[in-house]
């Protein structure tokens, strides 16, 4: 099954699928591989939209030389489409958010080849429903996504890091949302550590950095620290979620973990069980059934 | 068909007999929201005070296929909490409590019923806010808020509602109950909650709002910058955009509503200005300082003759006051106003204005423009006295404005939601197979469709047959534009 190259490829592959009551995994049996540009780039309104298929480390190259970014760190260097249909992020999740927050239209093809955008290219807009949204997370089953617009933001002048070594990161973390300085990734490598990332204007960078080490201790360290967040990440089994501020009950439930404790997330080695209530799972399958009656998305 | 007299019974045994209104006069009151061109009576306004009660209610509807309409304060400005004749209205404003208050979690869980504001309120002691400002803050509901999706002031920096609530109950229009997220945020699946909240009411009703509070920044600043055109203030807020500065907040007024303002609250706006900035900016106190010299510099490079920052609260109140309350104050200036909420990308900004400005010589009537300058969020006030029979100039003005800001690459709304006002407006911005992908996200929550219908997605009934001229959806148009 083909890397397609347009919307209208993935629509008449979709199309093709539906009339054979063939079933088509997203991202294996059909993928956006030769959708891979940015159309448009508008420096001063800090947006852009691609294809769907372009990788981060692509989409970083584009954006640099403008000063601007998409602060969307997951390990390894998925495309744009991997991104939302996973709703991934990594440890810029803590100040920038998920996917879901950077998303701002989209153009999908549905499972019977139908193409349909949403959402537009400005920053704010509450027109019609989010299916930008709604396909973060979607694993593949709601739709193709094909294109993406997306909020950017200004890459920072400067940028430091603070490895806290601590037995008891759930105080150190508390201490730090606590406080009003403005990282931009705190994550606890438990056991033992708690990391976390300043950015912006070196003044300002500096005098957090300072602040931290009074508040917290620690010492700066280079960025090597992230690289091993994001492949402890990468290499985790399950993910578990928590109240933000039940961060030690989950540190005393388990050995090891890459935690978003502001996001209220951890990454775990082992197996975790899906968290998903019935009657979410009920809705999902209502939605689903709505956008892929014949099931072609499997 | 109106309500049989068993229904009417049994609703009321649900949330006991004082909590129904169903006398006339008293149902006027719930006639309109904020859009109050647009009326009608319901046969029945119910006022549960629980999850449990409004599922009895909703269930009532589900079997009896009665149309209902969520609706908080009624401050909405597009009609999204209108009634519909023969339906009921669920009015949630008894809902009021503050569930609970984590701050270890920097959540706070409430009722739909309490007021935006109150959230502040509960949790400004210790030093945490709400982000999300509609103007209407002090008494628009936070119920009215997950439905609209509203955003506010200072939506520039930290988001809107969508980023800043992170779980919901909600009773489905089948009378189920569901909850989507909870205090963590990513919950795995596709993003219902992102789905629900700005669905205007028509994918069910949120009963218990999880949200995120913020810590409050370390310094705050807010800057005057007075301009002698629109041009050249809407140049300053590109150029403070890509100079990588992120403010809280940026709001323009132009000469119209500076005047209207100054006559009603005399925050001591400059004299002679033709546009007003008014920049926050907020975060680590050194970056703050930094930023406010550089956005000072940036205003006075783009023609800035004055650039002033408030000394202390009391002047920021004063500042903000002319803006958060520059809507009221143009009552004074015009019998009759229209609110718009067209978005159009911030680079676009000055083109826009311009364009506004030969709109409204062209229509021979004045437009006042008081807006979200950040996120390029236009709100034109069109000026007009029903009186005089100038209704429908006005609505045909607004109509050409809304146009411009499409054909700009923006869109129909940015916080004041589709409802009745702007859904025979969506086929401009939409196609065909778009609206019907937004009709299969609604069958799928609602497949009787009793939740708010005749809102969001345009109906014949509303619209007639013909839908307006589509222009391509900003994404098409990028599409096209590299074939060439």
């Amino acid at each position: 099954m083909p890397s397609v190259s347009s919307l209208d490829e993935a629509a008449a592959v979709l199309r093709a699928a539906s009339a054979r009551g063939d079933k088509v995994r997203l991202g294996a049996d059909l993928d956006a591989g030769g959708m891979s540009r940015v159309l448009e780039h508008e420096a001063g309104d800090l947006t852009c939209t691609v294809e769907s298929g372009i990788r981060l480390s692509a989409l970083a190259a584009a954006l640099g030389p403008a000063g601007q970014r998409l602060s969307l760190d997951p390990p390894g260097d998925p495309t744009v489409a991997a991104c939302l249909a996973g709703n991934l992020s990594g440890p810029l999740r803590h100040r920038f958010g998920a996917p879901r927050d950077l998303v701002l239209g989209v153009t999908l093809v549905l499972a019977d080849g139908t193409i349909v955008n949403a959402g537009g290219k400005v920053v704010k807009n509450v027109a019609g429903y989010d299916l930008g949204k709604l396909v973060c997370g979607s694993e593949g089953r709601l739709a193709f996504i094909g294109r993406v617009s997306l909020r950017l933001h200004p890459t920072p002048i400067a940028a430091a890091t603070v490895v806290v070594e601590t037995e008891d990161p759930a105080s150190t973390t508390a201490a730090l949302l606590a406080s009003q300085l403005v990282p931009s990734a705190l994550d606890v490598l438990h056991p033992g550590r708690v990391a976390v990332l300043f950015e912006g204007g070196a003044a300002a960078v500096a005098a957090q950095v300072a602040a931290t080490r009074a508040l917290v201790g620690g010492a700066e360290a280079d960025e090597a620290v992230w690289a091993e967040s994001r492949s402890r990440q990468a290499s985790s089994a399950g993910r578990t979620s928590f109240a933000p501020g039940a961060l030690r009950e989950l540190l005393e439930r388990v050995p090891a973990a890459v935690v978003r404790p502001a996001a209220g997330t951890a990454y775990l080695p082992d197996v975790a069980p899906d968290e998903t209530p019935e009657p979410v799972r009920l809705l999902q399958e209502r939605v689903r059934a709505r956008f892929d009656p014949q099931g072609v998305l499997s | 068909m109106p309500l049989s007299p068993a229904v009417r019974a049994e609703i009321g045994a649900v949330v006991g007999a004082a909590h129904v209104i169903a006398e006339p006069e008293q149902l006027r009151v719930y006639d309109c929201d904020g859009l109050t061109g647009w009326r009608a009576t319901p046969e029945l306004v119910v006022l549960p005070g629980s999850t449990a009660e409004v599922q009895g209610i909703v269930c009532i509807c589900a079997r009896e296929g009665i149309p209902f309409v969520a609706r908080g304060a009624g401050t909405g400005l597009s009609g999204g909490a209108l009634p519909v004749a023969e339906g009921i209205v669920i009015s949630l404003t008894r809902m009021k409590r503050i569930l609970e208050i984590d701050l270890a979690s920097q959540r706070v869980v409430v009722e739909p019923g309490v007021t935006n504001l109150e959230i502040t309120r509960a949790v400004a002691a210790d030093g945490f806010f709400y982000a999300p400002d509609p103007s209407s803050q002090q008494v628009c509901t936070i119920g009215g808020n997950v439905a609209e999706n509203s955003g506010g002031a200072h939506c520039l920096k930290n988001g809107f509602t969508v980023n800043h609530v992170t779980g919901l109950t909600v009773v489905l229009p089948d009378g189920e109950i569901v909850e989507l997220g909870g205090k963590a945020l990513d919950p795995s699946g596709p993003d219902l909650l992102g789905a629900f909240i700005g669905s205007e009411g028509t994918l069910g009703i949120a009963t218990e709002i999880t949200l995120r509070v913020l810590r409050k920044p370390e310094a705050v600043t807010t800057q005057l910058a007075a301009f002698g055109s629109t041009d050249a203030a809407g140049e300053a807020v590109s150029a403070i955009i890509s100079a990588g500065i992120l403010p809280a907040a940026i709001e323009m007024m132009d000469r119209l509503t500076i005047v209207a303002a100054e006559q009603a609250y005399h925050p001591g706006y400059p004299e002679g200005a033709e546009a007003l900035l008014l920049v926050e900016l907020d975060g680590i106190a050194v970056q703050v300082e930094e930023d406010t010299v550089s956005v000072d510099r940036i205003c006075r490079a783009c023609g800035a003759f004055e650039v002033r920052v408030a000394r202390d609260d009391a002047e920021r109140a004063l500042l903000w006051l002319g803006r958060k309350g520059a809507f009221p104050a143009m009552g004074r200036m015009s019998p009759d106003y229209y609110v718009q909420d067209g978005v159009v990308p911030r680079t676009k900004l000055p083109e826009v204005l311009r364009r506004i400005g030969e709109l409204s010589r062209e229509h021979g009537l004045q437009v006042g423009n008081v807006f979200h300058a950040g996120d390029g969020n236009l709100h034109p006030l069109v000026l007009y006295d029903a009186a005089k029979g100038e209704t429908e100039a006005a609505k045909t003005l607004a109509e050409a404005i809304l146009g411009a800001c499409l054909d700009a690459g923006g869109s129909l709304t940015g916080e004041h939601g589709v409802g009745v006002d702007k859904a025979c407006s969506m086929p401009k911005m939409f196609s065909e197979r778009d609206l019907e992908a937004f009709e299969r996200l609604r069958r799928a929550f609602d497949p009787e469709g009793i939740a708010n219908p005749g809102k969001v997605i345009p109906t014949p009934r509303l619209c007639g047959e013909v839908p307006g001229p589509y222009r391509q959806h900003p994404l098409e148009l990028i599409g096209l534009a590299e074939r060439f």
